[in-house]
C-alpha cells in the first residue's frame, strides 16, 4: 500500500518552498476513527505528509542524488483531525539546506483553519541510492509534479454530505503497539512493537533499505500516550495537542522488537507532558514528548 | 560574554538534548565517547544553542575552524589528517588532552573529539562574531 501522500505539487521554488495538496478520501488506506466513529485520516501521517512535500522540495534541488531521512522535529502542534471528505493543503517552507541536511517548518490547513504545524524540523540527507533508484523517485515526482492554482476558497460542493462508508474501509494495519508490559498507572507505561515486513508502509519506506517510519513510532506513541491517559487518575480531563522534541537517532528494520517506556514528565492543572523513550535492544531509536492540555482548554 | 558564563545552560541542554543527568555532564566530557552522542543528537544540539544563545552555527563550522588558514588538501589528504592538519587541528581544540589524538586521525574521526567546552568556545566565537556583525551593520 503506497505509503506516499502528497497528490499534487502545486508550487516549487527550489531550496525555499513547495505547496501541494492531498485529497482524504475513502480510497485512502491510511485511516482511523474519531471518538464519534468519524473516518479520518491517522493524524500523524499528516506530519508524514508535509515532511514528504518538504522532501520533494529538497531531492528536486539536489537533483535526487540525496534524500532527507527523519531526524528531529521541535514541535509537531495537532489542531484538528482531517475527516474524509477534507482536502489538506500543505506547505513547508526550508530554513535552510547544504549538503548535510535540511531545516524547514511546515503547516497543513483545511479551507483556512490551520489543522497542523510542524516548527523546527531537522532532516539528515543521505544518499538515494541507498533507499531507492533514483530514476524511480523521479517518475513519482513527475507523476504530482503538476503547477496550479491553491483550490481557494473551499469548493462548496466539499460543504455537501458524503455518502456512507462501511467499517470495511478501516484501516488494516493499525498503528499500535502489540502488547503492553508494564503498567502503573498515572505514572508510567511501558509496551512493545514487534516490526514485520509485511507492514505496508515498508514497499515505499524504502525499496533498497526498508526502514520503520518516524510518524508510525509517533502515532503508536499518540495511541499509547491515549491509552495511558484512559487509565488514569485524569483520565478525561487532558487531550493531546502537541508532540515536542521529536528525535530519531537510528533506524528500525523489519524483525526489530520496539520497546516504548512512557513516563509523566509534567503533570500540572495546565498541562500533562508524557515522555516517552523507544529502544531496540536497549538502544535509544527515538525519544519524543507528548503534550496534552486541559479538555476545555484545548483549542 | 566567555565560557564560564554560558556553561550552565549549555549544560543543561546538553543533559536535556542526550536526555541525560546534568551532574554528568561537565566541561571536558567528550559528547560522543563519555556522553553517548549520535549523529542526530549534534544538529538537535546546534538547533538548541541556536536558538538559546540567538546564533548562527553554519553546519560544519567546528570542522572548518579546526582548519584555520590551511586550504582543504593541506589539512586532508584521502579524509586522513596530515601532520599540519593534525597540528592545527591540536591547537583549536586546546581543551581537549593530548592524549585523545591519534597520530593517523580520520577526518571522520574529528567530532569524537569534541567536548562541553568545545561547543562552549563555539557559542562563545559565533555570539562575538555576531555583535561584531551587528556593530558593522
Amino acid at each position: 500500500m503506497r505509503f506516499l501522500f502528497v497528490d499534487r505539487i502545486l508550487q516549487l521554488s527550489p531550496g525555499q518552498f513547495i505547496r501541494g495538496l492531498k485529497h482524504v478520501t475513502p480510497d485512502d488506506f491510511y485511516l482511523c476513527k474519531d471518538d464519534k466513529g468519524k473516518l479520518a485520516f491517522i493524524t500523524s501521517l499528516i506530519g508524514e505528509t508535509l515532511g514528504q512535500l518538504a522532501a520533494w522540495n529538497v531531492m528536486s534541488t539536489n537533483n535526487f542524488t540525496k534524500r532527507p531521512v527523519a531526524g528531529f522535529a521541535n514541535s509537531a502542534r495537532i489542531y484538528r483531525k482531517a475527516f474524509v471528505g477534507d482536502t489538506l493543503l500543505l506547505e513547508s517552507f526550508i530554513d535552510s539546506l547544504d549538503d548535510t541536511a535540511v531545516q524547514y517548518h511546515s503547516v497543513a490547513r483545511i479551507g483556512d483553519e490551520v489543522v497542523f504545524t510542524i516548527d523546527g524540523a531537522l532532516g539528515p540527507l543521505l544518499p538515494m541510492d541507498d533507499f531507492i533508484d533514483s530514476s524511480t523517485v523521479r517518475r513519482q515526482f513527475d507523476e504530482i509534479n503538476r503547477p496550479g492554482e491553491w483550490p481557494w476558497p473551499t469548493p462548496p460542493t466539499e460543504r455537501l454530505p458524503l455518502l456512507p462508508t462501511t467499517d470495511n474501509q478501516l484501516i488494516s494495519a493499525p498503528m499500535v503497539f502489540d502488547r503492553v508490559i508494564e503498567h502503573v498507572p498515572g505514572v508510567s507505561m511501558s509496551a512493545e512493537k514487534k516490526i514485520s515486513y509485511a507492514a505496508p508502509y515498508f514497499p515505499d519506506h524504502f525499496p533498497k533499505k526498508p526502514v520503520l517510519p518516524l510518524t508510525v513510532l509517533l502515532e503508536c506513541s499518540l495511541n499509547l500516550a491515549t491509552l495511558f491517559l484512559a487509565d488514569s487518575p485524569y483520565a478525561g480531563q487532558y487531550k493531546v495537542s502537541e508532540v515536542r522534541r521529536v528525535k530519531m537517532s537510528d533506524f528500525v528494520y523489519p524483525s526489530d522488537v520496539v520497546l516504548c517506556y512512557l513516563t509523566v514528565k509534567i503533570h500540572q492543572t495546565e498541562k500533562l507532558i508524557l515522555n516517552c523513550r523507544i529502544e531496540v535492544e536497549g538502544k535509544r531509536v527515538c525519544i519524543l514528548d507528548v503534550v496534552m492540555l486541559p479538555k476545555e482548554r484545548e483549542q | 560574554m566567555n565560557v564560564d558564563a554560558i556553561y550552565p545552560k549549555v549544560r543543561e541542554i546538553i543533559a536535556d538534548v542526550l536526555v541525560i543527568d546534568e551532574k554528568d555532564v561537565t566541561l571536558d566530557r567528550r559528547l560522543i565517547v563519555d556522553l553517548g552522542a549520535e549523529s542526530i543528537d549534534f544538529l538537535d544540539l546546534v538547533f538548541q544553542l541556536e536558538k538559546e544563545f540567538a546564533i548562527k552555527i553554519p553546519r560544519g563550522q567546528l570542522e572548518k575552524n579546526a582548519r584555520g588558514d590551511l586550504a582543504p588538501d593541506e589539512f586532508e589528504k584521502g579524509g586522513v589528517l596530515t601532520p599540519a592538519g593534525l597540528s592545527a587541528l591540536k591547537q583549536y581544540l586546546n581543551e581537549v588532552p593530548d592524549a585523545y589524538f591519534k597520530p593517523t586521525m580520520k577526518v571522520s574521526e574529528i567530532p569524537l573529539l569534541f567536548t562541553v567546552e568545545t561547543f562552549c568556545k563555539l557559542i562563545v566565537a559565533a555570539v562575538k562574531e555576531q555583535s561584531a556583525t551587528e556593530s558593522v551593520a
